[in-house]
């Protein structure tokens, strides 16, 4: 089975329109978490999120071009973007590759394509809702002709576009593949939907201080929105060309839970039963991990649940092992999370900081792990994991090992 | 049937010409009669059915889609002056446009 490496990313949040900018915001322990800009909030319980900058029109248009754009949504051109930026991160030209052998596979919840996007028209409404556009305009984009498809498992989607990425290689179906998701549910319908939940945190002022993960006082997730992409291959093409290396993927686990459509299993069993299966995919043990990414969802039982999973499997070594969640910064992206948590699991392993958990202010005694409370650390790490769990009792974990240089 | 005048030939080379320079962010000198839509414009079908759309309503014109449809698929347009002519046609004619095959 062919080694799978990661030789591209590219991301846009709340936090910055490119990779660096996100880095260097998620290690100053930066919120982009305000109160929403894109619409009147005046009659909603939440009244915050994590947007990404109007800024974005402007620098789009340099990545997309007219007659496309007005075929997607805003977030579609958030993904095309990130993938462009992903592509050139990495070096490859597709002029130069077998264009059978490269694939696209995307994490989508949902377009965007809602009472929010006010330049639809009735000729681009099919377009703009394809859950498939954003794969597809990828493919489009570079003529990429290997397997190419959309995946939906609400908040572990783009963790699950990773793992499906990572098995097109593994099984030889292909040497390059652009994984990743982008997603936006910042608009009234989902807000009202995710209210009447009791899910989104209600602590509208001051809007940075709302996604507090693994704290007493935690009331829900803050939306984010954004998106995130990676490019994966087979580490014999890219040690071919001559690529830079980020990481190496070295296994995951998607597993379900088949217990509720929105709570998660008692006591993180669903939880604890992806991160062993996927330390055991990718023949990493416990001790090895160096850092976990947390779903840290800033919610009362995703928090209590992953903290008690994490005991579970890492037994005595739970409580030395750092565990942040970057949605205390970037919010809870939905569809994009796993991507962008992907990738900053991998910056982490390269340049040996792990970002923090913001908003620790108040610790809930009974989540008794590191946390990497409110700055980053510095720790050179030989791997870590990124969880995603999703409502409907979709679980992920990627495992991620450090590459030598 | 609508007569074709040279006004009429005039604004519709306009309408097209302009269309394209805006959608496909080229210098209107770039393109010209022989320009194709596709390769050279990289643009795509759906710029047809916009087109179609705009004329519709500036000209008032009594045919359905489908009609052109019909028509299209058998005479297919791949220049910016074949777009013309069939734009023409489709004015001059209207509904009877598939009459100009018997």
């Amino acid at each position: 089975m062919k080694k799978v490496v990661v030789t591209g990313m590219g991301m846009i949040s709340s936090l910055g329109l490119d990779l660096e900018t996100n880095w260097a915001n998620l290690i100053s322990g930066k919120s982009g978490v305000k109160k929403i800009t894109r619409f009147d909030t005046g009659d909603l319980s939440t009244q915050i999120a994590a947007e990404v900058s109007p800024e974005f029109e402007e620098f789009s248009r340099a990545y997309v071009k007219k007659r496309a754009a007005s075929q997607m949504t805003r977030v579609t051109r958030m993904c095309l973007v990130a993938a462009k930026m992903a592509v050139t991160d990495s070096g490859i030209d597709f002029k130069n590759e077998d264009k059978t052998r490269c694939s696209v596979v995307i994490g989508v919840v949902n377009t965007g394509n809602s009472s929010v996007e006010k330049d639809t028209t009735t000729q681009n409404t099919v377009f703009k809702a394809m859950t498939n556009s954003m794969p597809a305009w990828i493919s489009l984009e570079y003529q990429l002709q290997g397997p190419n498809f959309a995946v939906n498992t609400a908040c572990a989607s783009s963790a699950y576009a990773i793992s499906m990425g990572c098995d097109l290689i593994r099984t030889n179906q292909a040497d390059i593949v652009l994984v990743g998701g982008a997603d936006s549910i910042i608009n009234p319908e989902e807000i009202r939907g995710f209210n009447a939940l009791y899910a989104l945190s209600v602590a509208n002022d001051p809007p940075e201080k709302a996604s507090r993960p693994f704290s007493k006082d935690r009331d829900g997730f803050v939306i984010g929105e954004g998106a995130g992409v990676l490019v994966l291959e087979s580490e014999p093409h890219a040690l071919a060309r001559k690529a830079r290396i980020r990481a190496e993927i070295a296994g995951h686990a998607l597993t379900s839970e088949g217990y509720n459509i929105m709570a998660p299993m008692g006591d993180g069993v669903g939880m604890a039963r992806t991160m062993e299966a996927a330390l055991r995919n990718s023949g990493v043990t416990p001790a090895e991990v160096g850092y976990i990414n947390a779903h840290g969802t800033s919610t009362e039982l995703n928090d209590r649940y992953e903290t008690m999973a994490i005991k579970r499997v890492f037994g005595e070594l739970a409580r030395h092992v750092p565990v942040s969640s970057t949605k205390s910064m970037l919010g809870h992206t939905i569809g994009a999370a796993g991507a962008m948590e992907g990738i900053i699991t991998v910056l982490s392993l390269q340049s040996g900081i792990l970002p923090p958990t913001i908003n620790y202010d108040n610790p809930d005694p009974d989540l008794d792990l590191d946390y990497i409370p409110n700055k980053a650390r510095e720790k050179d790490i030989q791997a870590a994991i990124s969880n995603s769990f999703g409502f409907g009792g979709h679980n992920a974990t990627l495992v991620f090992k450090k590459y030598p240089t | 049937m609508a007569r074709i005048t040279e006004n009429t030939k005039n604004e519709v080379r306009e309408i097209v010409y302009s269309f394209f320079a805006e959608e496909c962010e080229v210098d209107r000198s770039q393109i010209n009669d022989n320009t194709n839509i596709i390769k050279d414009l990289d643009g795509d079908s759906l710029m047809f059915l916009e087109l179609i759309e705009i004329f519709k309503k500036k000209y008032t014109l009594d045919i359905e889609l489908k009609v052109i449809g019909k028509y299209a698929v058998k005479n297919p347009v791949a220049t910016i002056g074949e777009l013309i002519d069939m734009q023409l046609l489709i004015i001059e004619h209207e509904k009877r446009l598939l009459e100009l095959e018997k």
